[in-house]
Protein backbone atom coordinates (compact mmCIF):
# COMPACT_ATOMS: atom_id res chain seq x y z
CA UNK A 1 0.00 0.00 0.00
CA UNK A 2 0.93 3.96 -0.16
CA UNK A 3 3.75 4.79 2.00
CA UNK A 4 4.65 8.46 1.96
CA UNK A 5 7.66 8.10 3.41
CA UNK A 6 9.12 6.10 0.85
CA UNK A 7 9.39 8.87 -1.79
CA UNK A 8 12.62 8.85 -3.78
CA UNK A 9 14.02 10.54 -7.20
CA UNK A 10 10.48 11.79 -8.73
CA UNK A 11 9.09 13.43 -5.20
CA UNK A 12 7.50 16.21 -6.21
CA UNK A 13 5.79 14.18 -8.79
CA UNK A 14 4.92 11.30 -6.91
CA UNK A 15 3.33 13.60 -3.76
CA UNK A 16 1.08 14.57 -6.36
CA UNK A 17 -0.28 11.34 -7.32
CA UNK A 18 -0.19 10.16 -3.60
CA UNK A 19 -2.59 12.88 -2.63
CA UNK A 20 -5.52 11.84 -2.51
CA UNK A 21 -7.68 13.29 -4.98
CA UNK A 22 -10.17 10.77 -6.45
CA UNK A 23 -13.17 8.64 -4.54
CA UNK A 24 -14.01 6.85 -8.12
CA UNK A 25 -12.27 3.03 -8.30
CA UNK A 26 -8.85 2.82 -10.32
CA UNK A 27 -10.25 0.34 -12.61
CA UNK A 28 -14.41 -0.69 -12.85
CA UNK A 29 -15.82 -2.68 -15.70
CA UNK A 30 -19.78 -3.42 -15.42
CA UNK A 31 -20.93 -6.40 -17.48
CA UNK A 32 -17.78 -6.28 -20.01
CA UNK A 33 -18.22 -8.54 -22.94
CA UNK A 34 -15.98 -9.38 -25.87
CA UNK A 35 -17.21 -11.28 -28.51
CA UNK A 36 -14.58 -12.16 -31.31
CA UNK A 37 -15.94 -13.26 -34.94
CA UNK A 38 -13.74 -16.48 -35.91
CA UNK A 39 -13.60 -18.82 -38.79
CA UNK A 40 -16.13 -21.26 -36.39
CA UNK A 41 -18.34 -18.56 -35.66
CA UNK A 42 -18.61 -16.44 -32.60
CA UNK A 43 -15.78 -16.47 -29.52
CA UNK A 44 -17.23 -15.32 -26.34
CA UNK A 45 -14.05 -14.10 -24.64
CA UNK A 46 -15.40 -12.42 -22.24
CA UNK A 47 -19.01 -12.54 -21.11
CA UNK A 48 -19.83 -9.92 -18.37
CA UNK A 49 -17.82 -9.24 -15.97
CA UNK A 50 -17.98 -6.82 -13.22
CA UNK A 51 -14.91 -6.06 -11.56
CA UNK A 52 -13.79 -3.02 -9.34
CA UNK A 53 -10.22 -2.06 -8.46
CA UNK A 54 -9.63 0.54 -5.54
CA UNK A 55 -7.07 3.08 -6.12
CA UNK A 56 -3.49 2.35 -4.63
CA UNK A 57 -4.49 -1.30 -5.05
CA UNK A 58 -1.77 -3.89 -6.62
CA UNK A 59 -4.90 -6.70 -7.94
CA UNK A 60 -3.92 -9.74 -9.54
CA UNK A 61 -5.65 -10.92 -12.39
CA UNK A 62 -5.17 -14.85 -12.78
CA UNK A 63 -6.78 -17.05 -15.26
CA UNK A 64 -5.75 -20.30 -17.15
CA UNK A 65 -4.25 -19.98 -20.67
CA UNK A 66 -6.87 -18.51 -22.95
CA UNK A 67 -9.51 -17.68 -19.89
CA UNK A 68 -9.88 -14.26 -20.93
CA UNK A 69 -6.84 -12.00 -18.89
CA UNK A 70 -5.21 -11.11 -22.15
CA UNK A 71 -8.55 -9.49 -24.06
CA UNK A 72 -9.75 -8.00 -20.58
CA UNK A 73 -6.82 -6.34 -20.65
CA UNK A 74 -6.42 -5.34 -23.90
CA UNK A 75 -10.30 -3.72 -23.91
CA UNK A 76 -9.42 -1.98 -20.70
CA UNK A 77 -6.13 -0.36 -22.29
CA UNK A 78 -8.49 0.97 -25.13
CA UNK A 79 -6.30 -1.40 -27.26
CA UNK A 80 -9.49 -3.48 -28.21
CA UNK A 81 -13.32 -2.51 -29.18
CA UNK A 82 -15.85 -3.16 -26.51
CA UNK A 83 -18.54 -5.51 -27.53
CA UNK A 84 -20.91 -4.31 -24.50
CA UNK A 85 -21.17 -3.59 -21.29
CA UNK A 86 -18.51 0.03 -20.01
CA UNK A 87 -15.56 0.20 -18.46
CA UNK A 88 -14.06 3.05 -16.53
CA UNK A 89 -10.30 3.62 -15.54
CA UNK A 90 -9.33 6.40 -13.34
CA UNK A 91 -13.33 7.18 -13.38
CA UNK A 92 -12.72 7.78 -17.44
CA UNK A 93 -14.96 6.11 -19.09
CA UNK A 94 -12.71 4.05 -21.70
CA UNK A 95 -15.16 4.34 -24.84
CA UNK A 96 -15.97 7.17 -24.67
CA UNK A 97 -13.23 9.24 -23.64
CA UNK A 98 -10.13 7.05 -25.02
CA UNK A 99 -7.48 9.61 -25.19
CA UNK A 100 -8.30 11.16 -21.52
CA UNK A 101 -8.43 7.37 -20.60
CA UNK A 102 -4.88 6.66 -21.99
CA UNK A 103 -3.40 9.70 -20.69
CA UNK A 104 -4.62 8.22 -16.60
CA UNK A 105 -2.99 4.72 -17.71
CA UNK A 106 0.30 2.63 -18.09
CA UNK A 107 0.81 -0.40 -20.25
CA UNK A 108 3.33 -2.68 -20.68
CA UNK A 109 1.96 -5.85 -22.43
CA UNK A 110 2.62 -9.30 -22.32
CA UNK A 111 5.83 -9.19 -24.87
CA UNK A 112 7.96 -6.12 -24.18
CA UNK A 113 6.63 -3.61 -27.06
CA UNK A 114 9.75 -1.88 -27.74
CA UNK A 115 11.69 -0.48 -31.14
CA UNK A 116 14.93 -2.72 -31.52
CA UNK A 117 16.71 0.13 -33.55
CA UNK A 118 16.11 2.74 -31.18
CA UNK A 119 18.07 3.23 -27.93
CA UNK A 120 16.56 3.05 -24.05
CA UNK A 121 16.76 6.61 -24.04
CA UNK A 122 15.61 7.66 -27.27
CA UNK A 123 12.62 5.00 -26.51
CA UNK A 124 11.78 7.09 -23.70
CA UNK A 125 12.03 10.76 -24.87
CA UNK A 126 9.41 9.29 -28.05
CA UNK A 127 7.13 7.59 -25.50
CA UNK A 128 7.09 11.39 -23.15
CA UNK A 129 6.76 13.15 -26.34
CA UNK A 130 3.49 11.20 -26.70
CA UNK A 131 2.74 12.37 -24.06
CA UNK A 132 3.18 15.90 -24.47
CA UNK A 133 5.86 16.67 -23.32
CA UNK A 134 8.27 19.46 -24.56
CA UNK A 135 12.04 17.77 -25.63
CA UNK A 136 13.39 19.02 -22.91
CA UNK A 137 11.09 17.65 -20.56
CA UNK A 138 11.63 14.65 -21.85
CA UNK A 139 14.98 14.30 -22.15
CA UNK A 140 14.56 14.83 -17.75
CA UNK A 141 11.92 12.30 -17.63
CA UNK A 142 13.72 9.58 -19.70
CA UNK A 143 17.06 10.47 -17.60
CA UNK A 144 14.62 9.56 -14.45
CA UNK A 145 13.28 6.68 -15.28
CA UNK A 146 16.55 5.34 -16.71
CA UNK A 147 17.95 5.72 -13.25
CA UNK A 148 14.88 4.51 -11.58
CA UNK A 149 14.83 0.99 -13.66
CA UNK A 150 18.75 1.24 -13.15
CA UNK A 151 19.56 1.16 -17.04
CA UNK A 152 21.82 4.23 -17.12
CA UNK A 153 24.39 1.69 -18.48
CA UNK A 154 22.43 0.96 -21.16
CA UNK A 155 20.49 4.03 -21.87
CA UNK A 156 22.85 4.70 -25.58
CA UNK A 157 23.17 1.40 -26.50
CA UNK A 158 20.39 0.03 -29.06
CA UNK A 159 17.45 -1.88 -27.50
CA UNK A 160 18.19 -4.86 -29.99
CA UNK A 161 21.65 -5.83 -27.42
CA UNK A 162 19.36 -5.66 -23.97
CA UNK A 163 18.37 -8.76 -22.17
CA UNK A 164 15.11 -9.78 -21.67
CA UNK A 165 15.30 -8.64 -17.97
CA UNK A 166 16.76 -5.23 -19.15
CA UNK A 167 14.05 -5.09 -21.67
CA UNK A 168 10.97 -5.58 -19.11
CA UNK A 169 12.53 -2.76 -17.06
CA UNK A 170 12.68 -0.51 -20.39
CA UNK A 171 9.38 -1.21 -21.07
CA UNK A 172 8.47 -0.60 -17.17
CA UNK A 173 9.78 2.39 -17.17
CA UNK A 174 8.38 3.61 -20.81
CA UNK A 175 4.77 3.30 -19.17
CA UNK A 176 5.66 5.24 -16.46
CA UNK A 177 6.74 8.44 -18.37
CA UNK A 178 3.70 10.29 -18.02
CA UNK A 179 3.02 9.11 -14.08
CA UNK A 180 0.17 6.99 -14.80
CA UNK A 181 -2.60 6.62 -11.68
CA UNK A 182 -3.13 3.09 -13.19
CA UNK A 183 -0.53 0.72 -14.90
CA UNK A 184 -1.56 -2.46 -16.05
CA UNK A 185 0.88 -5.26 -16.45
CA UNK A 186 0.55 -7.95 -18.60
CA UNK A 187 2.01 -10.86 -17.66
CA UNK A 188 5.29 -8.79 -16.44
CA UNK A 189 7.46 -11.68 -15.50
CA UNK A 190 6.92 -14.62 -18.23
CA UNK A 191 10.22 -16.13 -19.60
CA UNK A 192 12.39 -14.18 -17.05
CA UNK A 193 14.85 -15.68 -15.07
CA UNK A 194 14.57 -15.76 -11.29
CA UNK A 195 16.56 -13.12 -10.39
CA UNK A 196 14.91 -10.73 -13.47
CA UNK A 197 11.50 -11.71 -12.14
CA UNK A 198 13.06 -10.77 -8.36
CA UNK A 199 14.06 -7.06 -9.71
CA UNK A 200 10.52 -6.72 -11.74
CA UNK A 201 9.03 -7.62 -8.39
CA UNK A 202 11.01 -4.90 -6.38
CA UNK A 203 9.83 -2.44 -9.37
CA UNK A 204 5.92 -3.20 -8.83
CA UNK A 205 5.81 -2.64 -5.42
CA UNK A 206 8.04 0.50 -5.49
CA UNK A 207 5.90 1.67 -8.42
CA UNK A 208 2.81 1.02 -5.83
CA UNK A 209 4.42 2.58 -3.03
CA UNK A 210 4.63 5.94 -4.91
CA UNK A 211 0.70 5.74 -5.24
CA UNK A 212 0.16 4.14 -8.86
CA UNK A 213 -2.19 1.30 -8.72
CA UNK A 214 -1.49 -1.95 -10.14
CA UNK A 215 -3.32 -4.47 -12.59
CA UNK A 216 -1.29 -7.29 -13.10
CA UNK A 217 -1.83 -10.35 -14.85
CA UNK A 218 0.16 -13.40 -13.86
CA UNK A 219 0.37 -17.11 -14.63
CA UNK A 220 2.51 -17.30 -11.37
CA UNK A 221 0.91 -17.74 -8.18
CA UNK A 222 3.28 -17.12 -6.06
CA UNK A 223 3.61 -13.92 -8.00
CA UNK A 224 0.23 -13.05 -7.19
CA UNK A 225 0.38 -14.03 -3.40
CA UNK A 226 4.17 -12.03 -3.49
CA UNK A 227 2.60 -8.65 -4.77
CA UNK A 228 -1.44 -8.65 -5.31
CA UNK A 229 -3.44 -6.89 -2.14
CA UNK A 230 -6.43 -8.58 -4.06
CA UNK A 231 -6.99 -11.32 -6.81
CA UNK A 232 -9.64 -12.05 -8.90
CA UNK A 233 -9.65 -14.93 -10.71
CA UNK A 234 -11.22 -15.68 -14.41
CA UNK A 235 -12.52 -18.21 -16.31
CA UNK A 236 -14.11 -18.60 -19.26
CA UNK A 237 -14.87 -15.05 -19.70
CA UNK A 238 -16.22 -15.32 -16.39
CA UNK A 239 -14.78 -14.02 -12.88
CA UNK A 240 -14.91 -17.20 -10.69
CA UNK A 241 -13.39 -15.92 -7.25
CA UNK A 242 -12.30 -12.56 -6.23
CA UNK A 243 -11.04 -11.45 -2.66
CA UNK A 244 -7.43 -11.31 -0.49
CA UNK A 245 -4.99 -13.83 -1.49
CA UNK A 246 -5.72 -14.95 2.53
CA UNK A 247 -9.44 -14.76 2.27
CA UNK A 248 -9.39 -16.80 -0.82
CA UNK A 249 -7.77 -19.45 0.77
CA UNK A 250 -9.57 -19.44 3.92
CA UNK A 251 -12.85 -19.67 2.39
CA UNK A 252 -11.33 -22.69 0.54
CA UNK A 253 -10.12 -24.21 4.00
CA UNK A 254 -13.73 -23.79 5.08
CA UNK A 255 -16.03 -24.45 2.80
CA UNK A 256 -13.70 -28.40 1.76
CA UNK A 257 -13.04 -28.53 5.91
CA UNK A 258 -9.06 -28.98 4.85
CA UNK A 259 -6.60 -29.56 7.80
CA UNK A 260 -3.98 -27.13 6.41
CA UNK A 261 -3.93 -23.71 4.61
CA UNK A 262 -4.28 -24.46 0.93
CA UNK A 263 -1.83 -22.81 -1.12
CA UNK A 264 -3.09 -20.33 -3.90
CA UNK A 265 -2.54 -22.86 -6.43
CA UNK A 266 -4.89 -24.83 -4.83
CA UNK A 267 -7.27 -22.06 -5.06
CA UNK A 268 -7.14 -21.46 -8.44
CA UNK A 269 -7.01 -25.05 -9.18
CA UNK A 270 -10.82 -25.67 -7.33
CA UNK A 271 -11.82 -22.18 -9.25
CA UNK A 272 -10.95 -22.70 -12.54
CA UNK A 273 -13.04 -26.55 -12.16
CA UNK A 274 -9.79 -28.45 -11.71
CA UNK A 275 -8.48 -30.85 -8.65
CA UNK A 276 -5.11 -31.60 -7.90
CA UNK A 277 -4.74 -35.28 -7.30
CA UNK A 278 -1.78 -36.49 -4.94
CA UNK A 279 -0.54 -40.01 -5.19
CA UNK A 280 3.11 -41.43 -4.70
CA UNK A 281 4.44 -38.15 -4.58
CA UNK A 282 3.83 -37.03 -7.33
CA UNK A 283 0.77 -34.01 -7.96
CA UNK A 284 -0.61 -33.51 -11.35
CA UNK A 285 -4.08 -31.43 -12.42
CA UNK A 286 -6.39 -33.29 -14.28
CA UNK A 287 -9.67 -31.99 -15.63
CA UNK A 288 -12.91 -31.91 -13.21
CA UNK B 1 0.99 17.64 -36.87
CA UNK B 2 3.15 17.86 -33.66
CA UNK B 3 3.04 14.01 -33.12
CA UNK B 4 2.93 13.31 -36.62
CA UNK B 5 6.46 14.94 -36.95
CA UNK B 6 7.21 13.00 -33.28
CA UNK B 7 7.07 9.90 -34.84
CA UNK B 8 7.78 10.90 -38.24
CA UNK B 9 11.13 11.83 -36.83
CA UNK B 10 11.34 7.78 -35.57
CA UNK B 11 10.79 6.61 -38.61
CA UNK B 12 13.24 8.41 -40.76
CA UNK B 13 15.88 7.44 -37.36
CA UNK B 14 14.39 3.42 -38.26
CA UNK B 15 15.32 4.09 -42.11
CA UNK B 16 18.98 5.28 -41.18
CA UNK B 17 19.86 2.66 -39.18
CA UNK B 18 18.03 0.02 -41.65
CA UNK B 19 20.74 0.65 -44.74
CA UNK B 20 20.65 -2.43 -45.55
CA UNK B 21 16.83 -2.16 -45.98
CA UNK B 22 17.46 1.24 -47.84
CA UNK B 23 20.53 0.56 -50.23
CA UNK B 24 18.28 -1.63 -52.80
CA UNK B 25 15.76 0.89 -53.64
CA UNK B 26 19.01 2.67 -54.91
CA UNK B 27 20.73 -0.45 -56.25
CA UNK B 28 17.70 -2.13 -58.07
CA UNK B 29 16.36 0.96 -59.84
CA UNK B 30 20.05 1.97 -61.44
CA UNK B 31 20.22 -1.75 -62.27
CA UNK B 32 17.25 -1.86 -64.59
CA UNK B 33 18.09 1.61 -65.84
CA UNK B 34 21.93 0.31 -66.91
CA UNK B 35 20.15 -3.32 -67.80
CA UNK B 36 17.25 -1.66 -69.93
CA UNK B 37 19.25 0.63 -71.56
CA UNK B 38 21.82 -1.92 -72.96
CA UNK B 39 19.50 -3.88 -74.17
CA UNK B 40 17.26 -0.92 -75.97
CA UNK B 41 19.27 1.93 -76.14
CA UNK B 42 20.39 0.66 -79.80
CA UNK B 43 16.88 0.17 -81.40
CA UNK B 44 15.99 3.68 -80.07
CA UNK B 45 19.40 5.96 -80.89
CA UNK B 46 18.62 9.92 -80.08
CA UNK B 47 19.64 11.31 -83.50
CA UNK B 48 16.85 9.13 -85.26
CA UNK B 49 14.05 8.81 -82.09
CA UNK B 50 11.87 11.82 -82.11
CA UNK B 51 10.32 10.96 -78.72
CA UNK B 52 13.50 11.04 -76.97
CA UNK B 53 13.87 15.05 -78.03
CA UNK B 54 17.11 15.31 -78.28
CA UNK B 55 18.12 12.89 -75.28
CA UNK B 56 19.71 9.31 -74.91
CA UNK B 57 16.82 6.19 -74.17
CA UNK B 58 17.95 6.55 -70.48
CA UNK B 59 16.49 9.57 -70.34
CA UNK B 60 13.36 8.14 -71.44
CA UNK B 61 13.98 4.54 -68.89
CA UNK B 62 14.56 7.03 -65.97
CA UNK B 63 10.94 7.18 -64.96
CA UNK B 64 11.10 3.76 -64.55
CA UNK B 65 13.19 3.49 -62.11
CA UNK B 66 12.32 6.59 -60.25
CA UNK B 67 8.99 4.78 -59.66
CA UNK B 68 10.42 1.44 -59.38
CA UNK B 69 12.52 3.08 -56.02
CA UNK B 70 9.61 4.96 -55.37
CA UNK B 71 7.77 1.33 -55.02
CA UNK B 72 9.73 -0.38 -52.42
CA UNK B 73 7.23 0.47 -49.49
CA UNK B 74 9.71 -0.71 -46.76
CA UNK B 75 7.88 1.57 -43.97
CA UNK B 76 4.80 -0.74 -44.55
CA UNK B 77 7.37 -3.74 -43.31
CA UNK B 78 9.02 -1.68 -40.67
CA UNK B 79 5.04 -1.43 -39.17
CA UNK B 80 4.49 -5.07 -39.71
CA UNK B 81 7.50 -4.94 -37.35
CA UNK B 82 6.47 -2.89 -34.76
CA UNK B 83 2.71 -4.81 -35.17
CA UNK B 84 4.58 -7.84 -34.59
CA UNK B 85 7.28 -7.28 -32.15
CA UNK B 86 4.00 -5.16 -30.04
CA UNK B 87 5.57 -1.80 -30.01
CA UNK B 88 2.31 -1.03 -32.21
CA UNK B 89 0.77 -1.30 -29.20
CA UNK B 90 2.50 0.53 -26.91
CA UNK B 91 2.06 4.11 -29.66
CA UNK B 92 -1.78 2.89 -29.79
CA UNK B 93 -2.22 3.02 -26.21
CA UNK B 94 -0.47 6.51 -26.14
CA UNK B 95 -2.98 9.49 -26.13
CA UNK B 96 -1.72 10.62 -29.50
CA UNK B 97 -4.59 11.10 -32.35
CA UNK B 98 -4.92 8.01 -34.13
CA UNK B 99 -4.11 10.03 -37.73
CA UNK B 100 -0.79 10.73 -36.66
CA UNK B 101 0.17 7.08 -36.26
CA UNK B 102 -0.70 7.11 -39.86
CA UNK B 103 0.63 10.58 -41.25
CA UNK B 104 4.30 10.11 -39.32
CA UNK B 105 5.36 7.40 -41.64
CA UNK B 106 4.05 8.96 -44.59
CA UNK B 107 5.69 12.27 -43.37
CA UNK B 108 8.79 10.16 -43.56
CA UNK B 109 8.32 8.39 -46.51
CA UNK B 110 8.14 12.00 -48.31
CA UNK B 111 11.63 13.12 -46.79
CA UNK B 112 12.96 9.54 -47.91
CA UNK B 113 11.46 9.83 -51.05
CA UNK B 114 12.72 13.16 -51.86
CA UNK B 115 16.04 12.32 -51.25
CA UNK B 116 16.41 8.55 -53.46
CA UNK B 117 14.61 10.59 -55.98
CA UNK B 118 17.50 13.11 -55.39
CA UNK B 119 20.32 10.71 -55.53
CA UNK B 120 18.73 9.07 -58.65
CA UNK B 121 18.90 11.43 -60.54
CA UNK B 122 22.18 12.75 -59.53
CA UNK B 123 23.12 8.75 -60.26
CA UNK B 124 21.77 9.13 -63.71
CA UNK B 125 23.63 11.97 -64.78
CA UNK B 126 26.70 10.15 -65.76
CA UNK B 127 24.11 8.51 -68.12
CA UNK B 128 23.85 11.96 -70.12
CA UNK B 129 21.08 12.72 -68.95
CA UNK B 130 19.54 16.50 -68.34
CA UNK B 131 16.45 17.60 -67.42
CA UNK B 132 14.76 19.64 -69.87
CA UNK B 133 12.65 21.55 -67.42
CA UNK B 134 15.29 23.16 -65.61
CA UNK B 135 15.38 23.57 -61.96
CA UNK B 136 11.69 23.93 -61.02
CA UNK B 137 11.47 20.64 -63.17
CA UNK B 138 13.78 18.94 -60.77
CA UNK B 139 11.77 20.38 -57.83
CA UNK B 140 8.65 18.83 -59.39
CA UNK B 141 10.44 15.17 -60.25
CA UNK B 142 11.49 14.36 -57.27
CA UNK B 143 8.17 16.18 -55.56
CA UNK B 144 5.83 13.97 -57.75
CA UNK B 145 8.19 10.91 -57.33
CA UNK B 146 8.04 11.26 -53.29
CA UNK B 147 4.43 11.78 -53.78
CA UNK B 148 3.98 8.67 -55.33
CA UNK B 149 6.03 6.81 -52.91
CA UNK B 150 3.64 7.74 -49.95
CA UNK B 151 0.42 6.79 -52.13
CA UNK B 152 2.31 3.20 -52.54
CA UNK B 153 3.63 2.67 -48.76
CA UNK B 154 -0.07 3.98 -47.91
CA UNK B 155 -1.20 1.23 -49.82
CA UNK B 156 1.29 -1.36 -48.37
CA UNK B 157 0.29 -0.11 -45.26
CA UNK B 158 -3.16 -0.97 -45.88
CA UNK B 159 -1.83 -4.58 -46.52
CA UNK B 160 -0.10 -4.61 -43.35
CA UNK B 161 -3.01 -3.21 -40.89
CA UNK B 162 -5.41 -5.33 -42.16
CA UNK B 163 -2.85 -8.68 -42.11
CA UNK B 164 -0.22 -7.97 -39.80
CA UNK B 165 1.76 -9.84 -42.25
CA UNK B 166 5.19 -9.55 -43.07
CA UNK B 167 4.61 -12.40 -46.07
CA UNK B 168 1.54 -10.67 -47.07
CA UNK B 169 2.83 -7.14 -46.85
CA UNK B 170 5.79 -8.03 -48.87
CA UNK B 171 3.69 -10.08 -51.42
CA UNK B 172 1.37 -7.28 -52.21
CA UNK B 173 3.68 -4.81 -52.74
CA UNK B 174 4.78 -6.97 -56.04
CA UNK B 175 1.25 -6.01 -57.64
CA UNK B 176 3.57 -2.95 -58.86
CA UNK B 177 5.31 -4.99 -61.21
CA UNK B 178 2.10 -5.76 -63.54
CA UNK B 179 1.07 -1.99 -62.82
CA UNK B 180 5.01 -1.13 -63.91
CA UNK B 181 4.72 -3.15 -67.32
CA UNK B 182 0.99 -1.92 -68.01
CA UNK B 183 2.66 1.76 -68.80
CA UNK B 184 4.57 3.17 -71.64
CA UNK B 185 7.59 1.69 -70.37
CA UNK B 186 9.47 1.10 -73.28
CA UNK B 187 8.11 3.50 -76.11
CA UNK B 188 5.39 6.31 -75.65
CA UNK B 189 1.42 5.27 -75.43
CA UNK B 190 0.71 6.10 -78.76
CA UNK B 191 3.48 3.05 -79.99
CA UNK B 192 1.85 0.77 -77.70
CA UNK B 193 -0.25 -2.35 -79.04
CA UNK B 194 -4.15 -1.18 -79.24
CA UNK B 195 -4.56 -3.51 -75.91
CA UNK B 196 -1.87 -2.32 -74.55
CA UNK B 197 -2.78 1.06 -75.47
CA UNK B 198 -5.55 0.53 -73.55
CA UNK B 199 -4.52 -0.86 -70.30
CA UNK B 200 -1.82 1.58 -70.38
CA UNK B 201 -4.73 4.39 -70.71
CA UNK B 202 -6.77 2.61 -67.36
CA UNK B 203 -3.56 2.42 -65.71
CA UNK B 204 -3.13 5.48 -62.92
CA UNK B 205 0.69 4.70 -63.05
CA UNK B 206 0.63 5.99 -66.69
CA UNK B 207 0.14 9.31 -66.04
CA UNK B 208 2.46 9.66 -63.55
CA UNK B 209 5.42 8.18 -65.49
CA UNK B 210 4.21 10.43 -68.55
CA UNK B 211 4.58 12.77 -65.94
CA UNK B 212 8.09 12.46 -64.65
CA UNK B 213 9.07 11.65 -68.42
CA UNK B 214 7.87 14.78 -69.93
CA UNK B 215 10.03 17.26 -66.72
CA UNK B 216 13.23 15.12 -67.65
CA UNK B 217 12.77 15.24 -71.97
CA UNK B 218 11.16 18.28 -72.79
CA UNK B 219 10.30 22.17 -71.19
CA UNK B 220 7.62 22.52 -68.53
CA UNK B 221 4.11 20.58 -70.03
CA UNK B 222 1.68 21.60 -67.68
CA UNK B 223 -1.03 19.28 -69.12
CA UNK B 224 1.23 16.48 -68.72
CA UNK B 225 2.70 17.40 -65.25
CA UNK B 226 -1.12 18.40 -63.64
CA UNK B 227 -2.21 14.98 -64.71
CA UNK B 228 0.31 13.31 -63.25
CA UNK B 229 -0.13 15.29 -60.01
CA UNK B 230 -3.60 14.82 -59.90
CA UNK B 231 -3.32 11.06 -60.24
CA UNK B 232 -0.95 10.83 -57.63
CA UNK B 233 -2.96 13.52 -55.19
CA UNK B 234 -6.76 11.52 -55.97
CA UNK B 235 -4.95 8.23 -54.86
CA UNK B 236 -2.79 9.59 -51.99
CA UNK B 237 -6.39 10.59 -50.79
CA UNK B 238 -8.43 7.71 -51.42
CA UNK B 239 -5.14 5.90 -49.50
CA UNK B 240 -5.01 8.44 -46.66
CA UNK B 241 -9.03 7.81 -46.41
CA UNK B 242 -8.58 4.25 -45.89
CA UNK B 243 -5.45 3.90 -43.67
CA UNK B 244 -7.50 6.44 -41.28
CA UNK B 245 -10.40 3.84 -41.54
CA UNK B 246 -8.77 0.65 -40.98
CA UNK B 247 -6.22 2.50 -37.87
CA UNK B 248 -9.62 3.43 -36.06
CA UNK B 249 -11.19 0.42 -36.69
CA UNK B 250 -7.97 -1.93 -35.73
CA UNK B 251 -8.55 -4.03 -32.78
Amino acid sequence: MPNSNDLDGLGRQAERVLRPTASHAAVETRGLVKHYRGRDGVVEAVRGVDLRVETGEVFGFLGPNGAGKSTMVRMLTTLLSITSGSAFVAGIDIAAKPDEARLRMGVALQEAGLDPRQTGRELLVLQSRLFGMTSDDAAARAQQLLELVDLTDAADRRIKGYSGGMKRRLDLASALVHEPEVLFLDEPTTGLDPASRLVVWDEVRRINRRGTTVFLTTQYLEEADQLCDRIAIIDDGRIVREGTPAALKTELQQREGLASEPTLDDVFLEATGRIRERGAGVVREVGA
Amino acid sequence: MKYTWVLGQRALREALRTPEALLPTLFIPMFFLVVNLGQAGKIFPSGTTSFLDGQNYAAFQLPSSMLLAASFGTAALFLVEDIEGGYFDKLRSSPVPRTSLVFGRLVAEVVKGLLIASVLVVLALPFGIRLASGFLGFLLLIALTALWAVVYVGFMQLIALKTRSAAATNSGGLIFFPLLFLTPNFVPRHMLTRPMEVAATFNPVTYVMEALRSLILQDLVWGRILAGFGVVGALGLIMLVLNLRMIRNYD
